[in-house]
Formats: structure tokens, sequence, C-alpha cells
């Protein structure tokens, strides 16, 4: 249908340029991540080149053992994994808990406490790294998996209970209200009516929460002293100390920590876009 | 059924865990941060009250306002570069289908699912004197090679083009999603009426995508205020101050100069400067919506 619009006078011309504008806008996005995937199979000694990329004489995936090993990978994706995923479970059921009580429960002041919690999404997330360090210090909740998990549902869930409680708001009333007369209680309308017809809105809340949380770093290092429960992004800061003059290694952790993200990126690809361009736009 | 609509308990029950996770988590620390303002604590050990004077002496802070600049300097840099980029992008990627399309839309987010840790050592090695790739490129071009990026002068640009090129994807992507909502019968017409792709874009695709464009400047605004962790692990605000942003300033203050009540004074200047951005922004554009209709 768009075809008309291609116009056969500067057709060709016009062709070339948008696919050179095209490739070149990709290669500036991804050459410096092949860069790195090329540089973490070197080995140091091959890194001073005058050349863009390395051919190396023998690929060096010993780096990657060593970050492997040397670096915790594991614990640290197991911390990542479990913290994530929790807070995504808890920001879920948070939000359409309060959607529920905030767009069809009869109460003075329902709109009031929804406005008030949207304004969360204002507030600077680095702000609250002081006093929250010194409140999770006296109750000592440092070093806890709580110090992670607390803030990270809280300055997730301006966005969940905005995003489901709008999607909400567009569901007819009528199914759940004959539910009610057939003397179905309000728990059970919670879990087996609504949320069902959420699924679109929460797919988009949990990616959106998954893709912010999984590369959240400040807090991690903020009100955390240990490995207990460090997560993927601590990993590479802690090599790049451990190992601060082999380069080679260094690039092998940090690829090796982008990893699972991308993979599941590639995996998912089409939803992630998808949900971070509807939760974008009506965030 | 208006009874189980308003059943206090059951009300409580659904809102409480909430309110709760909001107000330990987000409105208490607020109201903490405003109590140390006033105070000279160092972060151990005993302190004075001192009014207001944490906040005068920001007043006066000559790195507060370089962070404050450099805010805006980002800002500017997301809304002159990053963003007709990103509409452009997403203008030409609205032409393609299929393979093709999905391949650029998903190479150009990739950076995005990336961790901010990632990106900036990734930089910082991009950036390096001694074999960073944009020496290489740069003798490749013939130079000499030998610009210290991060260097005085040079680093506040640095920081801005990582950050400009980790956001891009992010921007892109919520254009594409506009432009992918205009009707396509409007490109019909107006081939038909003999207009070029430029003047569809222009007369078209621009007008339509205004509602897009007012909320991504304002994400950009706001990004651009929260700034902290690309910098703080790129350059940490330095060399000097000179690429400091307000987050990363008050956590230096807080935990490296130890003073927690300084750091404390900043966090609420920074959470009204964030509010008062986002509803003067809000103001602005609900106005120019009225006045056009």
């Amino acid at each position: 249908m768009i075809d008309i619009v291609k116009q056969k006078r500067n057709f060709p011309i016009g062709k070339l340029l948008m696919w050179i504008m095209l490739i070149a806008v990709a290669v500036i996005q991804i050459f410096p991540l092949i860069w790195l995937l090329d540089f973490s199979v070197a080995s140091s000694n091959e890194m001073f080149t005058n050349g863009l990329l390395i051919i190396p004489k023998i690929f060096h995936f010993d780096n990657y053992v060593k970050a492997f090993v040397d670096g915790n990978f594991l614990l640290y994706l197991k911390n990542s994994l479990l913290i994530n995923i929790l807070a995504v479970i808890l920001v879920l059921i948070i939000s359409i808990m309060m959607s529920f009580a905030c767009t069809r429960m009869k109460w003075k002041l329902s709109s009031t406490v929804r406005n008030i919690i949207l304004l969360g999404m204002m507030i600077p997330i680095h702000a609250t790294l002081l006093p929250n360090y010194v409140i999770y210090d006296n109750l000592k909740l440092t070093d806890t998996i709580w110090a992670l998990l607390i803030p990270y549902v809280a300055f997730s869930l301006p966005q969940g209970l905005f995003l489901i409680s709008s999607f909400m708001q567009s569901i007819p009333r009528e199914i759940e209200e004959a539910a009610i007369m057939d003397g179905c209680g309000i728990y059970r309308i919670i879990i087996l009516i609504i949320t069902p017809m959420l699924k679109t809105s929460l797919v988009t809340v949990s990616i959106m929460t998954f893709l912010n949380n999984w590369n959240e770093f400040m807090m991690a290092s903020t009100y955390l002293n240990s490995d207990k429960w460090r997560t993927l992004p601590f990993a590479v800061l802690k090599f790049t100390g451990l190992y601060s003059s082999n380069y080679a290694v260094q690039f092998a952790v940090m690829a090796l920590t982008a990893a699972p993200m991308v993979l599941i990126y590639i995996i998912l690809s089409k939803h992630i876009t998808k949900g971070v361009a509807m939760g974008a736009v009506k965030g | 059924m208006e009874k189980t609509y308003s059943n206090k308990a059951i009300i409580l029950s659904l809102a409480l865990p909430g309110i709760i996770t909001f107000i330990f988590a987000i409105l208490a620390p607020i109201f903490l941060s405003g109590y140390y303002s006033t105070t000279n604590f160092s972060g151990l050990g005993d302190f004075d009250f001192i009014g207001l004077k944490n906040f005068q002496e920001l007043m006066g802070d000559k790195t507060f306002w370089i962070a404050l600049r450099n805010s805006l300097l980002l800002a500017a840099g997301f809304i002159i570069i990053q963003h007709p980029l990103a509409i452009m992008m997403a203008a030409l990627l609205d032409r393609l289908s299929g393979r093709a399309e999905g391949f650029f839309r998903s190479v150009y987010f990739l950076p995005n699912v990336i961790s901010v840790v990632i990106i900036a050592y990734l930089w910082k090695f991009i950036y390096n004197p001694n074999f960073g790739l944009l020496n290489n490129i740069d003798k490749i071009f013939g130079g000499k090679g030998d610009t210290n990026w991060l260097g005085s002068g040079n680093a506040i640009w640095s920081v801005l083009i990582v950050l400009i090129w980790h956001g891009f994807g992010w921007g892109m992507l919520i254009y594409y999603t506009g432009i992918k909502n205009i009707d396509p019968v409007l490109y019909e017409a107006a081939a038909i009426d003999g207009a070029s792709n430029r003047a569809a874009f222009l007369r078209i695709t621009l007008p339509l995508m205004k509602p897009v464009i007012q909320v991504n400047v304002t994400l950009a605004i706001i990004t651009a205020l929260k700034q902290m962790e690309t910098v703080y692990l790129l350059t940490n605000g330095g060399p000097g101050n000179e690429t400091q942003f307000m987050a990363n300033y008050l956590y230096k203050q807080a935990f490296s100069s130890f003073r927690y009540g300084y750091g404390n004074a900043i966090s609420v200047v920074f959470i009204i400067i964030c509010i008062l951005a986002t509803q003067v922004l809000s103001v602005i554009f609900r106005e120019r919506k009225e006045g056009k209709v």
C-alpha cells in the first residue's frame, strides 16, 4: 500500500541513501559490542594494534573460563535472577491489588492515593540513596535481599499502577458484576476474572520492571557489602579490580555479564520492543 | 453490590501493601532527607542543626551549577542530536518490512538491554588513549591518535556521546510506535497529490507525531536530570568536577567527602527540580495543544 508513496523519479538514489543511513546507524550501535567480543578472545598483548579489530593468533576462550570461575558468575547470576523475578512478581501482585482498589472499589481517598503514588514516577531514584542507606542500616537490612527488593519494587510500582489501572478502566464491569450477583467474593473476582483479562498490560509491566532493575547498579553497590546478594552488574566492577592489568579477561567478563540479558532479548525481542514502546508512550 | 464495593476491610487489604511499600521506600526517605538536610551530620557521630545553611551554601556552590549545566547540555544533546536522528530512522524503518525491519529495530535497541556498568566500562576502553577504538579510528583517517578523550575539556563531550548513543534505541522505538499508528491512507492521498517523500514526512509525519515528540522530549529532560550511573562509572564527575551531575555530586558529598547533611540538602533540591521540570513541561505542552485547537 505504502509503495505508492515511493516516487519513481528519485527511486534509486533515495533507496540507496536510505540503506546507507540504516546500515550506518546499525554499525554505530553495534560495532562497540563486536569490538568487545573480539577483544574478549584475544590476549592482552595483542591489544596494542593500530587496526580496529584483532585477529587473534589463538582464540583465548580461557579468558571466559577465568571470568566464569574467578568472577563468581553463577552466584551473581542466581542473585540477579532471584531478585528480579521476585521483584516482578511483587510489582504485579501489588499493582493489580492497588489498581482494583483505586478503579473499582468505592472509597473517598481512592484517586488521591493513586495520584500520590503516581507522583513517585517523577522522584529521582538516586535522591533516596542517602536516606535509605541510613534506614536500612538502622533496621539491619543492609546486606540482605530486602535492601534491593524493597526499593526495586517501590520504584517500579508507580508505573505498574499507572499501566495496569488505565488498562483496567477499559475492562467492562458487567462480567464481574454478574459474578458478584452470584455471590463471588472480591478476591476471587480479581484472581479468576480480572487478572486473566489484564494479560497485555501485565506483560508490559513485567518487561519494564525487569529491564529497569536487571541492570540497576547504584543501590546494589550502596546497600550491600558482601557477595551474598550482589547482582550481575557487580561482577564487572569486582573483576576490573582483581584483573586490573589483564584487559582481555576484563573484556571477557563484560561479555559474559551482558550475555544472559542479550540472550533473553534475542528470544523475546518482539515482546520486549513492543512492551517498552507501550510502557514508555503511556508512562 | 454497593456494599461489596465499599467494604472497608477489603479496600484496606488491597491498598495497604502498595501504600506501605511506597511510604517505606519513597516517602519516608524523602522526609528523612529533609530532616538531615538541616544538619551538619558527617555520616558518623554527633551532629547539630544548622537550619538552612546547607541550602545557602548550595546556592553559592559552583559545582552544583556545573551539574545543572551538564544536565541541560545533556538534555540539549538528546533533543538536538538524538531525537531528530531517532525520528528519521523511525520513518525509514517504517518503509521496510519483514525481516529487515525486525533486524534493524533489534540492532538499534540492543545497547539498551546491556547493563550500564558494561556500557560505561566498554566506553572507557573505547576512549582509552593507548589501545582505544576511537584513537585507532583517528589513526586510520591520518590523525595522531593520541587524544585523551576523558581528559579536561574533552570529558563532558565524551560522556554526552556515550549517553546519546546508549539511549538512541529507546527513543527510536517510541517514535517508531508513533509512526506505526499513523493512518497509511494519509500517505497514499499525499502520493496521489504528487507530494515527495520529504514533503510527506514534513507535512504528515511530523505534525501527527507531535504528542509523541512531546512525551519523548519530557522524558529526555527528566532522564538528563536524573543521570548518574554512567557518569559515576566513567568519570565520577572528573576531571575536577567538569562532568559532575546532581545525583553523582550528592553521592560524592555524602560518601567521599563525609558531608552527609549537605548531600541530603542536594537530594532535596534535586527532587524539587525534577518535579518542577515535569510540571513546567506538562503546562507548556498543554497550553500549546489548546492554543492550536
